[in-house]
């Protein structure tokens, strides 16, 4: 599904040294598994992330989905393309603070105009149900706790039926029992509904709730995978 | 949840923003607005008294050339004196075609018949006038008999009256002409014979007498023939006829045209440094609160928003308060204009005509494209910069 062909990313920033972020990068990601990618802070697992997802575009290399070279689209089948097969938790807080839980659930589907509002807004409904925010849905999210906001924003990943689900550090800024919340909904997800994942966290006990995982450490993939479970 | 759905939640959400480029489109375009209403109600308003006077040239008693004027725009009535004898020796003159006298005369200070303290009154001679008549007659079928007269815009029958007594006189108010937005709004019109029977009656029926001077007119209007330069005619005039002052009608009210002129460079340099100032303004704050919401917009962007929606989105939001705050602007601004009209006039020295309801809706119009090009010249770079950053950095940069 995913793959990345000797990729190379190097920020280039005036009057300062360029900063190589990942260089020589190769990796296949397969339907269905759930990498968890670890590293410490600076090893480039969030700019893999992001260059997996079109976020930022590659020095040099390769980046495909679904056999597609991500960077032969035109902006707008990019853009399609993000938000029709890829679903995203991110580390911050990523809700839009003036919608509510049930709008910011509902927001993919304004980019991709396959559907109308209210159909939209039912299934929006039915994802914070799944994540049990069922009562919350006009709640905006300054009136909610940090786990909250991280289900809504784990809800609206899903809005679109992506194929993949990218999680960058999903969890760190949560309690150690909301962490295990987060990863216990991410995992089910995965056996769920079959939805490939590509977790990057900086906590290694976490990889257990993955299939496979990668270690990286100063821009590149350190000692090949390790297969955790199948 | 739709693109315009989303820019009104971020209104107001960024409130601080948000009032900042309302306060600013309602500023630029009251200011236009304001500026445009009264400079070209008072350029029309010359234009209209001009028209009015319907001559090519006007002859009045050396040295009241601004008196006259002041009466002609601001109703400030005057009594002007030369011998009736100028009107034949203007017409055995070249080049004049017609040649037709008339009576400037006021009522009483704080008569019971008038709205203004003193109403300036306008005596014509029907049988050589060619100013009054055709628009008299274009309102009025038959023209004006013996005790009747036609008002400006605002002369009106006292209430439980069916006339207006005039030195104790009653006129026959037989109509009501356009408006000019001048002072002939608050005049009145009647003929010679009407003029001369309240004189004749006045010392009886008044607490003060109408005087009229004997073989006496304050104005002479005139016509030149056809191909004759009305200046030169004038020159002609002023040499041949001692006392008087012919003004050629393109050059009645130059002082006050000047004054309007002078009025319109200061406007003008106004609108343009408030217009600078707005526009820096606006996209500092702009710039402030999309760097602010750089991430927002990055997340955007990563759930599948292309570069143009996110560009849409942003100038929609102007777009919103550029028009809401041109609205206001341009309500309050005629709505100020319009309450403050008498104040304008008195300030200025000139009166203004206030437009048609056709021409405001076209001046509104140009109102509200001005703050759109302004909100979205303004918001236009920082707008364009944010939406084309890698979405990636712009969710790095917090």
């Amino acid at each position: 599904m995913i793959q990345l062909e000797r990729v190379a990313k190097t920020y280039t920033l005036k009057n300062k040294p360029a900063v190589p972020a990942v260089h020589g990068v190769s990796l296949n990601v397969e339907q269905g598994e759930f990498v968890v990618i670890t590293g410490r802070s600076g090893s480039g697992k969030t700019t893999l992330l992001n260059l997996i997802a079109g976020l930022t575009r590659p020095t040099s290399g390769q980046v495909l989905i679904d056999n597609v070279h991500l960077w032969s689209l035109s902006d707008q089948e990019q853009s399609l393309l993000r938000n029709r097969k890829i679903g995203f938790v991110f580390q911050f807080p990523s809700l839009l603070p003036s919608l509510t839980a049930l709008e910011n659930v509902a927001l993919p589907t304004v980019f991709g105009h396959r559907e109308g509002k209210r159909d939209a807004h039912m299934r929006a409904a039915r994802l914070l149900d799944e994540v049990g925010l069922s009562d919350k849905l006009s709640a905006y999210p300054r009136h909610l706790s940090a786990g909250q906001q991280q289900r809504v924003v784990v809800a609206r990943s899903l809005i679109n039926q992506p194929e993949l689900l990218l999680a960058d550090e999903p969890t760190s800024n949560l309690d150690e029992q909301t962490e295990q919340e987060i990863m216990a909904l991410l995992q089910e997800i995965h056996v769920t509904r079959g939805i490939t994942i590509l977790m990057v966290t900086h906590t290694t006990q976490l990889v257990s709730f993955g299939t496979r995982a990668i270690e990286m450490a100063g821009g590149t993939i350190r000692n090949g995978s390790m297969v955790v479970k199948n | 949840m739709n693109l315009v759905r989303l820019a009104l939640k971020n209104i107001g959400d960024s409130a601080f923003r948000s009032w900042v480029v309302f306060f600013c489109a309602a500023l630029v375009t009251g200011f236009a607005i304001s500026a445009t209403l009264v400079i070209r109600g008072a350029e029309n308003s010359l234009r209209l008294v001009r028209e009015r006077l319907g001559a090519d040239i006007m002859v009045i008693p050396s040295g009241n050339t601004t008196r006259v004027e002041h009466a002609l725009l601001l109703g400030v009535p005057v009594t002007v004196w030369m011998p009736r004898a100028v009107v034949e020796d203007i017409a055995d003159l070249p080049n004049v075609a017609a040649v037709s006298p008339q009576l400037f005369l006021s009522t009483m200070v704080n008569a019971s018949c008038c709205s203004v303290p003193q109403m300036f009154m306008i005596a014509y001679d029907p049988a050589t006038d060619f100013t009054v008549r055709p628009w008299l007659e274009r309102n009025l079928e038959g023209g004006l008999r013996l005790g009747e007269a036609v008002g400006g815009r605002y002369v009106f029958v006292p209430e439980g009256r069916n006339d207006i007594l005039v030195y104790g006189y009653p006129i026959n108010l037989k109509g009501n002409l356009e408006p000019t937005g001048s002072g002939l709004d608050q005049s009145m019109f009647f003929t010679f014979e009407t003029a001369l029977e309240i004189a004749r009656l006045s010392p009886m029926r008044a607490e003060r007498a109408l005087v009229i001077a004997p073989d006496s007119i304050s104005a002479a209007l005139v016509k030149v023939k056809a191909n004759a330069d009305p200046s030169q005619v004038a020159v002609q005039i002023n040499r041949a006829i001692p006392g008087v002052t012919a003004i050629e009608s393109t050059d009645l009210f130059r002082v006050q045209r000047d004054q309007t002129l002078g009025l319109l460079r200061s406007a003008v340099t106004l609108s343009s440094i408030a217009w600078v100032l707005s526009m820096a303004l606006m996209g500092l704050v702009t710039s402030m609160t999309t760097a602010d919401r750089r991430r927002e917009i990055g997340v955007l962007r990563a759930l599948g928003a292309p570069r143009t929606t996110v560009l849409q989105s942003l100038l929609a939001e102007g777009a919103i308060l550029a028009l809401a705050g041109a609205a206001t602007g341009i309500a309050l601004s005629t709505l100020a204009i319009y309450l403050f009209r008498d104040l304008i006039t008195h300030l200025m020295g000139t009166p203004f005509a206030l437009p048609t309801p056709l021409s405001l809706l076209v001046l509104a119009l140009g109102g509200l494209a001005l703050a759109l090009v302004s909100v979205a010249l303004a918001t236009l770079f920082p707008t364009w910069q944010i939406s084309h950053q890698d979405p990636a950095t712009a969710m790095k940069e917090w």
